[in-house]
């Protein structure tokens, strides 16, 4: 076997997530390319009512999902959803941080590698990230796409908890990671990751929904707030906080704006009002203390200002508390934080218990939601002896913690055994995926 | 998942030289400077104490050990070997990377261990807690 002294392997890494997609060369401290993994598309006919195309079914069949779509034109990229365009419809490939429809993949790593970074990705091995839960199948189909649509040399995939443990230094650690659309709390021991103590819950998606309901409903101090993209306005005027907005629809364009753009763009109007003004409190709800900190303004798009006070609070406070009723209305509620941490406890051995604990990784661009770190402390605390929790003080570092910890293991001298290689491919075919990559 | 770094056999010599002939009280452990092999890089005599052993683990700098821990409990003198992964937070995070991915390929190679303890602080491998861990089961 050939083995390399240096560290000149210049692999690539690829992390695809639910929002966005990673990928850069090994041994760099930030992705070079970083783009939405949503993407726009017109269909070929419009007008033969296949427009339901963003609801087929996360089956298994992935070949009958490739050819139930026939698109003709793809926006992909930093360039793709957010540009409006007459009837361009928005889907989402990847779902609770496991890629459910392949049919766009390629064209997605193909924009990042080379349209982007401009490099030939035949010359670099290619080192891919995976969620915990991610099926056998799909990472073979991951392989299979690397070897045979991209021609790579080599390919591995990593799991995401086990990188993110890595690159803070743990072999054994309890990783928290807050993503877009899950939350997942991953026991690694002797870095592996222990099955049956994974647990995760699509949490951030019910921070979301609640925010957005937040805003929408009318209160007595304030209408309920129109989430209009600046995509669709034509011009506004400076109103005073709380009055009614004044402002100009591009009305050429309502007409031809599909209901999955609009959602698509709701959903990005929420999450910019939750990463401005949201937080949770560090001590656990109190409304008073709520009431205490001081409001926040934000202004939408259309115009309309306003000063959040405590509801800002009552976003965070999802994470980890959710009130009887919410519970009884929702039997499918995902779990939240303090869930989460017990049920991956309760399925791990109690010898191991004090030493996740004592080794906690948070991480995840979700994280750094102000007062997090702090709440998560003091609930662990209240439970647990002696816990410790490592956070990245470095935002770029949490957001993109299992990318980071990918590349530094891509760009090592001594990983280059371990990767897989063509002819290794050729030979054994799908199986040595699951054999190499555990 | 493991990065491939390689053991050296003086990494071996050493711990059966502590293990068996009580030669040394510790072996320290290090990453070679172009992280290919875990190398010894420090034997420590069998008169120094628990603090010259915390002197050997750097601030912002990953390092592994053995030690021979020698406690009383229940009227009697026991030795157990601890094995310790030591990765500040502080230390530069290719290292913790390396150091944590490499770490299982040199304590399979050390057969009699019988604690292990992850350090990131120096709190976690004060002589208490080390005691703590030695001193449970028998």
């Amino acid at each position: 076997m050939v083995t390399y002294g240096g560290d000149e392997v210049s692999a690539l890494v690829l992390d695809i997530g639910t929002s966005t997609t990673r990928a850069g060369y090994a041994g760099d401290d930030t992705p070079k390319a970083i783009i939405p993994t949503c993407y726009g598309y017109k269909s070929a006919t419009p007008s033969d009512g296949d427009v339901q195309m963003e609801d087929t079914p996360a089956t298994e069949g992935e070949s009958a999902t490739e050819k139930s779509k026939p698109k003709v034109s793809m926006y992909i990229g930093n360039n793709g959803p957010s540009i409006w365009r007459e009837d361009m419809e928005i889907a989402e490939p990847v779902s609770g941080s496991i890629i459910e429809d392949f049919a766009p993949i390629p064209s997605i790593i193909s924009h990042a590698f080379r349209d982007i970074m401009r490099c030939d990705i035949t010359e670099h091995p290619v080192l891919v990230t995976e969620a915990a839960w991610n099926t056998p199948a799909n990472r073979e189909r991951m392989a299979e796409i690397m070897f045979e649509e991209f021609q790579v040399p080599a390919f591995y995939i990593a799991n995401t908890g086990v990188l993110n443990a890595f690159a803070a230094g743990k072999g054994s650690a309890l990783v928290i990671d807050i993503g877009a659309s899950t939350a997942s709390v991953t026991p690694v021991v002797d870095g592996f990751v222990l099955r049956k103590g994974l647990a995760h819950s699509a949490l951030p998606k019910l921070v979301h929904a609640h925010a957005q309901h937040l805003l929408t409903t009318q209160t007595a101090t304030r209408p309920g707030i129109q989430l209009l993209p600046h995509q669709l306005i034509a011009n506004k005027q400076a109103v005073d906080p709380g009055t009614p907005p004044r402002f100009t629809l591009r009305e050429e364009r309502v007409a031809g704006t599909t209901e999955s753009y609009r959602k698509y763009y709701e959903a990005k109007e929420v999450d910019e009002w939750i990463q401005s003004v949201a937080g949770v409190l560090e001590q656990g709800w109190n409304d008073q203390l709520a009431n205490q900190r001081g409001a926040r303004h934000y202004e939408f798009p259309t115009g309309y200002n306003y000063y959040f006070g405590s509801e800002r609070y009552s976003v965070g406070e999802l994470f980890y508390t959710h009130s009887p009723s919410l519970v009884n209305s929702n039997p499918n509620l995902p779990k939240s934080i303090p869930t989460l941490i017990s049920t991956s406890l309760a399925a791990c051995d109690p010898d191991l218990r004090q030493v996740l604990m004592g080794n906690v990784v948070l991480t995840g661009g979700g994280s750094l939601f102000p007062g997090f770190l702090e709440r998560l402390s003091t609930e662990l605390s209240r439970h647990f002896t002696h816990v410790k929790i490592h956070a990245p003080g470095n935002p770029t570092e949490r957001r993109y913690g299992g990318w980071l910890g990918g590349s530094i293991l891509a760009s090592l001298g001594t990983f280059h055994q371990l990767w897989i290689s063509r002819e290794e491919w050729l030979e054994h075919g799908k199986a040595i995926v699951g054999q190499r990559c555990k | 998942m493991a990065s491939g770094v390689g053991v050296s056999p003086e990494c071996l010599e050493a711990f059966q030289d502590l293990k068996l002939g009580h030669k040394f009280k510790y072996i320290i452990y290090n990453l070679k400077s172009d992280n290919t092999e875990i190398i010894v890089q420090k034997k420590g005599d069998v008169s120094s104490s628990y603090d010259d052993f915390l002197a050997d683990l750097p601030e912002d700098d990953i390092r592994w050990a053995v030690y021979d821990f020698e406690f009383e409990k229940d009227g009697g003198k026991r030795n157990k070997l601890v094995f310790v992964s030591w990765a500040p937070d502080n230390a530069k995070i290719k290292k913790k990377m390396v150091a944590a991915s490499s770490r299982d390929a040199l304590r399979r190679a050390l057969v009699g261990i019988a604690v292990e303890i992850q350090g990131t602080d120096y709190s976690e491998v004060a002589h208490e807690s080390v005691y703590d861990k030695a001193s449970r089961g028998n």
